[in-house]
């Protein structure tokens, strides 16, 4: 399944077990749209998936801490994808296995978090085939820590914490993690910079831990030709989003894609000419 | 944040609660977080014992982790679809409101909020049978206007007196009343108000941003986490008790002039879906358009005009679709 993807979604492709993946740990800020939400129903999909539909057939967990997860979406998502690869199977059986392979866990604080986390070490440790942590969103308890504690050292201590811990479980077990954070200044509208002046508003700890920052935007919405549709005259109002991707390991980097959501998830924008620091970039 | 106690977990005895606190260790989550081994060392007891309580207190406090198969077994068979009652409403939402997420209606002064409000807990609990819960915090909400809705479902006036009593109003003026309603509702309240054997499937609050903008803006985060809260609270309720939530918005104008809903980036993660209502140029008074802002089912952006008055036209007219629609994007469900 080809797919112009980012950078950072190949490297993801060629990892399989859980030795060879490189622990990572990416944070996904952006604006009050469902961008963020779709690229990590997109990574999901291509994780729990079957490697006859091109996915890698490994155990995420999913921690959700605003109670965001759509499943209705992911497995409509998690269909059409199995349906596009042509699998002749029964399409309920498979769509159950490929679920069976996700972990929720739904917390209501970050004390919560924090000892979720610890149990989860238990949990990694006999799940051998984990390799993915979806964390979403990391921000959600931000206020109610801010507004708890007296001091801005207290405020931030569980989240330090929930870091440290998920530093250890980086190296220890050598999982990717995902995370989204939201912002809580409403942005511009326009293409961020590399040299962005909104820092993320999250601890120390945690900004240490992260090694590649993805920045989704939204583009407006454009009037697109249809392509390959027969009935005449249809115009589809997609969202298009463009993820501005920077790393921190290694080789400084960055690089922007730009994809839509669609019925059947993400879709990556082929853009025409690679981007010029290509060259640059792990 | 969990203080330790005494007899909170077999082996947690007085003794062992004062070395841990010599040992700075108050809350689960010091324990949890710190080194076993060290910790056994500095307050003499067994690293076996002390593993255990760990053990034990971990498993009390975390969120229990579920399978995705299972889980969306569980929605599948527990969520249901409430119609709005308004056709055009229900095709921007995908045949209506989802229990288990909230919904959000924005829009400006007179755009038709409330009376959409009124309109939805009308055909829930007259044509659907079930129960609603009204919180009105602007104190727009009057019975005379809900029996006028009613009058044109039915002339039978038992059964009007019926649907009126699945209707339960809570009048509250400030976010501490909210929050306090929310918990109580959520802690046992809830069955108490099922009356007539029609369980309470929907949960309308007009408005939430009425409680809340007063508390924004300044020095002080107050605002923020209270409305954080609130958020939490009213998605609790949705997905615990399986309640469709209906809540209104005020809109601001943004940097470029167009309307977009209050509130702020902090609040704009809550709500599932978000429609945008406006008053229509041309056409007679009750006309408003209807845009869906922000939906996880439906491309955005698409556009519907409807009558306000669909809830109360009368009655020759029901029964028959009227076409009065205008469309201004194609869509393919």
């Amino acid at each position: 399944m080809s797919e112009s993807g980012t950078q950072l979604f190949a490297r993801l492709e060629a990892r399989r077990c859980l030795k060879d993946v490189e622990p990572r740990l990416f944070a996904d800020d952006g604006g009050p749209d469902r961008g963020k939400t779709e690229l990590l129903y997109h990574l999901l999909c291509r994780c729990v998936l079957p490697e006859a539909a091109g996915g890698l057939e490994v155990d995420v967990v999913f921690v959700d801490t605003d109670y965001s997860l759509d499943m209705f979406r992911l497995a409509s998502v998690l269909d059409s994808r199995l349906n596009a690869g042509g699998s002749a199977g029964s399409d309920d059986a498979v769509l159950r296995s490929c679920l069976s392979r996700l972990l929720v866990v739904r917390c209501s604080s970050s004390s919560q978090l924090l000892l979720t986390l610890h149990f989860l070490e238990t949990t990694l440790s006999s799940r051998p085939r984990a390799a993915l942590l979806l964390i979403d969103s990391i921000s959600a308890f931000y206020w109610s820590d801010r507004s708890e504690a007296a001091s801005v050292a207290k405020q931030e201590e569980k989240l330090s914490r929930c870091s440290e811990l998920l530093g250890r479980l980086l190296r220890d077990y050598r999982i990717t993690i995902f995370a989204t954070c939201h912002p809580i200044r409403r942005g511009s509208n326009g293409p961020p910079s590399s040299s962005e002046a909104d820092r993320s508003h999250l601890c120390r700890a945690w900004q240490r831990l992260v090694t590649h920052r993805l920045v989704c935007s939204r583009q407006e919405a454009q009037h697109n030709p249809a392509n390959g549709d027969e009935r005449s005259g249809e115009q589809r109002n997609w969202q298009v989003f463009t993820v501005h991707c920077s790393s921190w390991t290694g080789t400084r980097g960055s690089r922007v894609s730009s994809f839509r959501v669609t019925d059947g998830g993400v879709e990556f924008i082929w853009t025409p000419r690679p981007p010029p620091d290509l060259s640059a970039v792990l | 944040m969990v203080v330790l106690l005494v007899g909170m977990c077999p082996g947690l005895d007085e003794d062992l609660l004062q070395s841990l606190r010599a040992a700075d260790i108050r809350t689960v989550e010091d324990l949890v977080s710190s080194d076993i081994e060290d910790l056994a060392q500095k307050c003499s007891v067994s690293y076996k014992a002390l593993f255990a309580i760990r053990r034990v207190l971990l498993a009390q406090n975390t969120a229990f982790p579920v399978s995705g198969a299972d889980l969306y077994e569980e929605l599948l068979s527990s969520t249901a679809i409430l119609s709005t009652g308004n056709p055009s409403l229900d095709k921007l939402l995908d045949s209506g409101l989802y229990t288990g997420e909230i919904t959000e209606l924005t829009g400006g002064p007179g755009s038709g909020k409330s009376q959409v409000c009124f309109g939805v807990a009308v055909h829930i609990a007259y044509q659907l049978k079930q129960s609603v819960i009204y919180i009105d915090t602007t104190g727009g909400l009057t019975a005379s206007r809900l029996l006028q809705m009613l009058q044109t479902e039915t002339n039978n006036t038992d059964e009007q007196m019926e649907a009126l009593q699945r209707i339960h109003t809570f009048r509250l003026f400030d976010v501490g009343a909210l929050l306090d309603c929310l918990y109580g509702l959520s802690g046992g309240g809830l069955h108490k108000v099922c009356v007539g054997g029609g369980s309470v499937k929907a949960l309308i609050v007009d408005s939430v941003s009425a409680v809340i903008t007063p508390l924004l803006g300044g020095k002080q985060n107050e605002g923020m986490s209270l409305m954080i809260q609130v958020a939490a609270a009213l998605k609790t309720m949705a997905k615990d008790f399986n309640v469709a939530v209906l809540v209104t918005n005020h809109v601001t104008r943004s940097s470029s002039g167009e309307a977009q809903p209050g509130l702020g980036v902090s609040w704009s993660h809550v709500p599932r879906t978000r429609i945008l209502l406006e008053r229509v140029e041309r056409g007679a008074s009750g006309r408003r358009s209807a845009t869906l802002i922000k939906s996880s089912r439906q491309a955005c952006l698409i556009k519907e005009d409807f009558d306000l008055q669909w809830w109360s036209r009368a009655e020759g007219e029901k029964g028959g679709e009227t076409s009065g629609k205008r469309k201004l994007d194609e869509t393919d469900t």
